[in-house]
């Protein structure tokens, strides 16, 4: 963890710099990161990181560089040097058509709302154990992949705009199984989030994977003829089309420029079905909590559709400079995007009871969007989707690919369910950055068009 | 290693350690000094001036047939980077179900060093701007709304060892270059034509090629014009038709449905969880046939200049030149040095011959995993890009992506294009907006129909190709032709 010698180092040289006239902020990325990997129901990798990372960004009149160390910071001349380096790119830098903005904190801030010492300590050798229990009690015929992420994340950051700090520190895991069918080409996966140890359960995920194991054992893959589809987007597919819906729809900067696909709309106007609200959260726990953004702003509760209705767009410290906006505490890797649950039964298939055919699609693999401005996104079912029946599983199908738009898939969902889960949206290029979004566990849409189906799943 | 003597006699120290400890293999990397730089000049304005310095030490460890990995930027610590590789690697030995295995090399000592006349951070910041400040001024029109230039610069110098005695050095450098251009089209809708500096597989990859006019700053024109005329476009309707990939959209084409399929990892299963599986089988090699004859599809072709030419992979392989598609039949795969033990083991033959050089990581702190390397279509007889739209009857010309959308097995793939050039009748007729195509590869393929000429042929960069857990982003070269598929679904139905 980030010692008080490590923190007393930058704000000395945040002093000097300060005493200079030099602009500059200072954050520190430091990661604990393990990751085990699982290939053929081995572990394939066991790997573990310690990572400290400082940015620096200087910004001089209407000049601005940045610059990044991945270093040891136990000397204060490894920052000065790093200082340096950004202080003489900002000062050959071109200058800028508008005045930027520099980070400045908010607010003092010292945040721990998500750390729990037990996943922080958590010994490597406790989740290959949590692994063979799985693969035995689920069946060694089958064979498991998956991969296991878990780490501590700390960020601190001071700027020369004030003496104020702010320091947050919390944890965070992914859990991935996949059970690969020996004699099939069928695979399940099952995936399990959260910031504390003991919100793993071995019991889960075996419960889950023997429940759909019979429906994959018993029945041939399901070919989807093209065409409008009632469908059920597990809370994964859900979490994928809304992220996408928001970073291109309320994106300050791509909204100013009418890159977005609500460019053509006004804050205020309705852009979707009324049954969805989507907020910015910081404060649910579903999501990874956190209280400032890398601008130094305080992260609050930011509605962004609320009942269908377009509410406000997102500005990052640079957006915002370059459109005269205030900043809205967005300069963040991790969000805490929050869809309004509805009153949709807890078990989707209830809310599909009286439908003659549904395909329910719990995720969607790579998706993309061949027209951002006109709010179109593809993407292919992958793991655990299934044909329903009248409320009944009747086989799995195969990979089944959606295109469609914002505007149509958005407009029609008809329930949404009454309980919100968590998804974990995090990636680990480059750096540890914990993202979850909390969403209703499922969403029945209608007229949902499928546009390609392979022989396979 | 004169300028580290200390990190040299710990890393042997480690080695020794590792082996005293009953490893099977051992392998370590010392980036002594990974460079970045990121350039993005938006609207005239410098909205990114990045630079980036990284530099520490991976040491990955086989123990009881599994993998530990540990890394460190710590060097006062590299004794405890080895123990902990250890430790991590006896820990993932307790589930192994299938050990894996490296088998034995000779020792490899060499170098390598990418083809470079200017380091480009040796080139000042106020060089590179004013470059790239004056293509910017080439695009600027009253009708352009958006402008961005983009230039990336990476230089590593790393150093490899393994526990068979092999001491690798190698000096890379890359240097990416991109510029776009947007536009609202007639239904007030944003429209873009993009550029990336490419390179003939030819010459040195420093400062120097950026700044060759024939590769990137003389296309400010043509993208001009091509968006001006895509800003008036019809759209693409949906029909069946033949279309001729320009290597711009070529390369990501050949990039996700023969390079990613072909992993030898992917393929037994390793990136299930993540990037996903292929639909080739260990029984598709010598039997499968993956296109027409006409398509021959190659892993590191011998090109010199090129993010996908590294000299030594980074377990010890030298890089190696071979044909994945051969008139069509699948014969080999991307493969790393356990992977084809095992691959080998589960078929009960021969089904490769050795490690193909591809087992490479992004960074020190990352282990490796197969990657592609420059995975080429080698050039065909079918001519020029001209003649190839002479000889098409109703088709599409499409270049560059907007959007890439693949299935978990590779099998099937959906693209989004900036533009298609509308061919009647082996003529060129009219232009048309927001174009996609959807198939199913190995049908995909087999449609191949034409495959043009040397002179058609050129080595994309690409940057940004992920994979693996943790992630990591990789460097790649792609030398296509341009190439004419037959029967394609392009558009998307009203
Ligand atoms: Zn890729």
């Amino acid at each position: 963890m980030l010692d008080q010698k490590t923190r007393e180092l930058l704000k000395k040289v945040r002093d000097e710099a300060a005493e200079k006239g030099v602009s500059a902020s200072f954050t520190i990325h430091r990661e604990k990161s393990h990751l085990m990997r699982i290939g053929n129901s081995s572990v394939s990798l066991n790997t573990s990181e310690e990572l400290t990372r400082l940015d620096l960004r200087v910004v001089d009149g209407r000049r601005e560089g940045t610059h990044t160390h991945l270093v040891e910071l136990d000397d204060p001349d490894t920052a000065r040097e790093a200082l340096d380096v950004a202080v003489k790119k900002a000062a050959m830098a071109a200058e800028k058509s508008y005045q930027p903005l520099s980070e400045t904190v908010e607010d003092d801030m010292d945040e721990s709302p998500q750390f729990d010492s037990a996943l922080a300590n958590l010994d490597p050798a406790e989740k290959a154990e949590a692994y063979a229990e799985i693969f035995s009690r689920t069946g060694d015929r089958y064979n498991y992949s998956g991969s296991w992420s878990s780490g501590v994340t700390e960020i601190y950051m001071v700027s020369t705009a004030n003496e104020r700090e702010a320091y947050h520190v919390g944890t965070d895991q992914l859990f991935s199984v996949v059970l690969k069918d020996p004699d099939g080409s069928w695979e399940l996966r099952d995936d399990q989030t959260g910031w504390r140890f003991d919100q793993f359960s071995v019991d889960d995920t075996v419960r889950r994977l023997t429940s759909l194991l019979p429906v994959f054992r018993n029945n041939r893959g399901f070919r989807v003829d093209e065409g409008e589809y009632t469908v059920v987007l597990g809370s994964g597919a859900l979490s994928e089309i809304v992220s996408f819906a928001v970073f291109t729809g309320m994106n300050g900067r791509m909204w100013e420029e009418n890159q977005g696909w609500t460019s053509d709309r006004k804050p205020g106007e309705r852009i979707v079905g009324d049954n969805l609200t989507v907020i910015d959260d910081p404060g649910n726990e579903n999501t990874f909590r956190f209280g400032f953004d890398l601008a130094g702003k305080t992260r609050k509760s930011f509605p962004l559709i609320e009942k269908g209705v377009f509410k406000n767009l997102m500005y990052d410290i640079s957006s915002a400079a370059r459109f005269g906006k205030e900043p809205t505490g967005h300069h963040t890797r991790s969000p805490s995007m929050v869809i309004g649950t509805g009153d949709g039964p807890g078990d989707p298939l209830q809310a599909v009871a009286d439908e003659p055919r549904v395909l329910w699609i719990p995720a969607l693999h790579y998706m993309n969007m061949p027209s951002i401005s006109r709010g179109i996104f593809t993407g292919s079912s992958r793991f655990n989707a299934l044909l329903v029946e009248n409320g009944e599983i009747v086989s799995p199908i195969f990979s089944t690919r959606i295109t469609d738009s914002f505007q149509n898939v958005l407009n029609n969902v008809r329930t949404l369910s009454s309980t919100e889960v968590s998804e974990n949206g995090s990636s680990t290029y480059a750096r540890r950055a914990p993202v979850a979004m909390a969403v209703p566990s499922y969403a029945v849409i209608e007229g949902v068009k499928i546009t390609d189906c392979a022989e396979s799943f | 290693m004169s300028d580290h003597p200390e990190v040299q006699r710990q890393v042997e120290s480690g080695i020794d350690h590792a082996l005293a400890e009953d490893a099977d293999y051992c392998d370590v990397r010392f980036y002594s000094k990974d460079k970045s730089e990121f350039l993005l000049l938006y609207d005239g304005n410098l909205e990114a001036n990045d630079t980036g310095t990284e530099s520490g030490l991976g040491v990955r460890v086989l123990w009881g047939g599994a993998w530990g990995f540990a890394a460190s930027s710590d060097l006062g610590s590299i004794e405890e980077t080895f123990r902990r590789a250890v430790r991590n690697a006896k820990t993932a030995s307790t589930l192994v179900r299938i050990p894996l295995d490296m088998g034995t090399q000779s020792p490899q000592k060499g170098s390598y060093e990418s083809p470079m006349k200017v380091s480009p951070f040796e080139v000042s910041l106020k060089d590179k701007l004013d470059f790239l400040q004056r293509i910017d001024r080439e695009l600027e029109e009253d009708w352009i709304q958006r402008r961005m230039l983009r230039a990336g610069f990476q230089e590593r110098r790393v150093r490899f060892w393994n526990s068979e005695g092999s001491r690798i050095d190698k000096h890379l450098c890359n240097v990416f270059g991109a510029m776009m251009i947007m536009g609202m089209d007639e239904d007030g809708r944003m429209q873009r034509r993009s550029h990336s500096l490419f390179t003939t597989g030819d010459g040195t990859r420093g400062w120097e090629l950026m700044i060759r006019p024939e590769l990137f700053s003389s296309h400010t024109e043509r993208i001009k014009t091509e968006l001006s005329q895509l800003l008036k476009a019809d759209e693409l309707e949906y029909g069946k038709r033949s279309v001729i990939l320009l290597p711009g959209q070529g390369h990501l084409q050949v990039h996700e449905t023969i390079g990613h399929p072909l992993e030898l990892d992917r393929i037994l299963g390793y990136e299930l969880s993540y990037a996903g599986g292929s639909f080739v089988d260990l029984g598709s090699f010598g039997e499968l046939r993956y296109g027409s004859e006409k398509l021959n599809a190659s892993s590191y072709g011998g090109v010199a200049n090129s993010p996908g030419s590294f000299g030594f992979d980074d377990e010890g392989t030298p890089e190696k030149n071979y044909l994945l598609i051969d008139k069509g039949i699948l014969v080999n795969a991307l493969t790393s040095r356990a992977m084809v033990r095992e691959a080998n083991e589960r078929a009960g033959r021969k089904v490769f011959e050795g490690s193909g050089g591809v087992a490479r990581a992004s960074s020190f702190y990352r282990a490796p995993i197969d990657r592609m390397t420059n995975i080429n279509v080698e050039p065909g007889d079918d001519g020029s890009l001209r003649d190839i739209v002479e000889a098409t009857e109703d088709g599409v010309i499409l270049d560059n992506p907007t959007s890439w959308s693949i299935g978990s097995n590779r099998e099937h793939f959906h693209f989004g294009c900036e533009i298609a050039w509308e061919i009647k009748n082996g003529k060129r007729t009219r232009i048309l907006k927001n174009p996609t195509y959807q198939g199913h590869t190995l049908e995909f393929y087999n449609s191949l129909s034409a495959v043009g000429g040397r002179s058609t042929w050129r080595v994309e960069q690409v940057n940004n190709c992920g994979k693996g857990e943790p992630n990591q982003t990789m460097e790649i070269g792609h030398g296509v032709p341009v190439m004419r598929f037959d029967d394609v679904v392009t558009g998307e139905r009203g």
